[in-house]
């Protein structure tokens, strides 16, 4: 059996080091991108232990001279688009750069491949984001998107134009709508490692106090390692199709500060000073999804739920202050 | 008085709208891209020489995919409206230039939102977004409407539909009065050649007089709802004089076929279509029997939208709009026109001078 070969644009980011170590566990060869690869850090495939095993290229997606010369040298037969300016906020002040490198980007990518005649596969990362407030309904592959953010509507732009190459030319190509998705390698921008990182300080000692915006906003959180696994099951299909990939739990953010305090023995009120100039202008109140096509047709479903993130990710916390100091 | 910054000034809706704004008063500015060749044809009549005081009618050069041109013209500008008409507006050239028409048409629209932030205009520029029926593509209901919920299926819609979102989120985000009107097909005698009406009665008005031969269409059971320009431009400017920034459908609420325009047009020239055939080799004959239209799949669409058909009740309902040129009015003004520029061809070849066949 010759070895499959996987591309994976964005491999320094969360998403893309889990995926490297899954498609490594399953005998690829793997290819990541990045920017500039000489200067990137590659911080999470060092923490996964699987640096060396990936060989990473220099790629930015917004030029399709670039995005043509690492298609044809790596040959992949599936490529896995997780690159992209990721941040909401930052969309605000970036709009511009989130919509080329999301948006222009995955075209690139699209026509690179139709260029190539290449028989390649693709996976684009697609977001809940473009649901924007999904109400008590939760989200499934038929709900109309209602971006709220740049980034948002950047993504569900991105969306329609692997649907339109799928339906115009025949790729193989697929989005996978994914729900917030976490892990110890999050940045600390994302406030779910905001919150655990500091309640893993005051635990030590710390007499920090905690800003927060909003608490009252509700996500599905689910735990990044497991969802990596879905994106490969997207691309092993005989048809591609648009999936959402979720727990099917939602909860408040306030049910999350207060497992991750608990969890140390605290009371999150003790430590939380709730700050309103945080709050984003479209911040999005509810979020709700509903997996239930990825569970029959992927045989794919969250095993790991809120509180057993939480556990995780403070357990991960813990140990990694604890090697440090 | 006002003051309004039209981009695409140059084309079909432009030229309507600047006229019918310096009817209303308005100082009208707009934004030319800059080509090699004269594209002012359309607005000739309205062109004010700059030696003239106080002029109401001012050109500038700019382009949708430079930044720093549109928040020059917008700061020189000061508009208190703003009409975004400017884009790569073909569906079938998107999917040959689909980043271009990205740029143009999705990022274009984030420059100007952005021009009217960097600059404070928040609370003064008032700003139209012009969406397309296109975002419904393969469609989720019959009629649709404003609350229909979107399958673009072109490089062209994707980009439009960017737009769409874009300034609804400007709109939540920073309180921009911004609005999108999503306009099925509108025609005009000035519509750009290649779009299918304009194709059609040009070429059976060519047909008619014999400077051409056939004409070769793609999907002719394509339905769609067109209504004329003239009566939409209208519309475009009653979206920015309402208290709060709204989007809305433009239509007519009625669908033809292409064919059923061929018909029409035929009809209006006095020329008999008998049809034959199906599909790729479906074929119209003239009552002598010769070919006059027949299918050339090279105009088929990697991805073809089959149906549109809007539903206007709510711009009828809050804005009191409703379209006042039928389709058979619409088909006989542009045969009309036609057939006129086709009669001066047809004089000045008689009299042994060139003229161009303009064929793409």
């Amino acid at each position: 059996m010759t070895i499959k070969r996987a591309l994976i644009c964005g491999v320094s980011g969360q998403d893309g080091a889990y995926l490297a170590q899954l498609l490594l566990h399953k005998g690829y060869a793997v290819f990541g991108t990045s920017r500039d690869a000489q200067t990137a850090s590659f911080r999470n495939l060092e923490l996964l232990g699987i640096r060396s095993h990936v060989s990473c290229e220099s790629m930015a997606l917004n030029d399709f001279r670039s995005v043509l010369h690492v298609l044809s040298k790596v040959r992949p037969d599936e490529i896995y688009n997780l690159a992209g300016q990721s941040s909401v906020g930052l969309s605000f002040d970036q709009p511009v750069e989130t919509m080329e490198s999301i948006a222009v980007g995955t075209l690139n990518l699209l026509e690179g491949i139709r260029f190539l005649g290449a028989t390649a596969r693709l996976y684009n990362a697609g977001s809940s984001e473009c649901f924007g407030n999904t109400g008590a309904r939760a989200a499934d592959e038929n709900t109309p998107f209602h971006p709220r953010s740049p980034y948002a509507v950047a993504k569900a732009a991105a969306h329609w134009t692997v649907a339109s190459y799928r339906d115009a030319y025949g790729l193989y190509a697929c989005t996978g709508i994914l729900f917030n998705h976490e892990s110890p390698l999050r940045p600390e921008r994302f406030v779910t490692k905001k919150i655990v990182a500091a309640a893993c300080r005051i635990a030590r000692g710390s007499r920090e106090k905690l800003s927060l915006g909003n608490i009252e906003v509700i996500r599905d959180w689910g735990w990044a390692p497991e969802y990596v696994e879905a994106m490969w099951r997207m691309l092993q299909q005989q048809t591609p199709k648009e999936f959402v990939i979720a727990t099917g739990e939602s909860h408040t953010l306030e049910e999350f500060l207060s497992t991750a305090f608990q969890a140390l023995g605290l009371d999150w009120r003790d430590h939380v000073v709730l700050d309103s100039t945080i709050m984003r202008q479209s911040d999005l109140v509810a979020s709700y999804a509903n997996p239930s096509l990825a569970d029959k047709l992927l045989d794919w479903r969250a095993n790991m739920r809120m509180v057993d993130i939480v556990d995780l990710l403070v357990n991960a916390q813990m140990t990694r202050s604890a090697s440090v100091s | 008085m006002k003051t309004a910054l039209i981009t695409g000034i140059t084309g079909q809706d432009g030229a309507y709208l600047a006229e019918f704004l310096l009817k209303k008063g308005y100082t009208v500015h707009g934004l030319k891209r800059r080509t090699s060749l004269f594209n002012t044809d359309r607005i000739d009549h309205l062109y004010q020489d700059p030696h003239v005081d106080n002029r109401k009618f001012i050109l500038h050069h700019g382009d949708m995919t430079d930044s720093s041109s549109l928040v020059r013209i917008i700061q020189q500008v000061q508009p208190d409206e703003i009409y975004n008409l400017a884009a790569q507006s073909h569906v079938a050239v998107s999917f040959e230039e689909p980043e271009y028409t990205a740029n143009s048409d999705a990022l274009g629209v984030l420059r100007v939102l952005e021009a009217i932030r960097i600059l404070g205009l928040e609370k003064k520029t008032r700003f139209y977004q012009a969406s397309t029926s296109e975002l419904f593509g393969k469609v989720q209901e019959i009629p649709q409407k404003e609350t229909t919920p979107f399958y673009p299926r072109s490089p062209y819609a994707v980009a439009k539909m960017y737009g769409y979102w874009i300034v609804v989120n400007y709109r939540e985000a920073y309180g921009i009065y911004a609005c999108n009107g999503i306009l099925f097909n509108h025609e005009s005698p000035i519509r750009g050649e290649t779009f299918v009406t304009r194709k059609i009665t040009r070429a059976l008005a060519r047909i008619k007089l014999g400077l051409q031969d056939a004409l070769f269409l793609g999907n002719m059971d394509a339905k769609r709802d067109w209504g004329h320009a003239k009566d939409y431009v209208e519309m475009q400017w009653l979206m920015l004089q309402q208290e709060h920034p709204e989007d809305f459908v433009i239509a007519t609420g009625v669908q033809h076929s292409v064919r059923d325009f061929v018909n029409a047009a035929a009809t209006e020239l006095g020329i008999q279509i008998r049809w034959e055939g199906e599909g790729v080799d479906e074929k119209g004959y003239d009552t002598s029997g010769k070919c006059i239209v027949a299918v050339d799949p090279r105009y088929f669409r990697p991805t073809e939208v089959e149906t549109l058909l809007g539903d206007p009740s709510k711009a009828k309902q809050k804005l009191g709009w409703t379209p006042k040129i039928s389709f058979d009015e619409l088909v006989s003004e542009m045969v009309r026109e036609d057939l006129k520029s086709a009669e001066r061809d047809e004089l000045v070849k008689k009299h042994g001078y060139k003229t161009m066949d303009y064929l793409e």
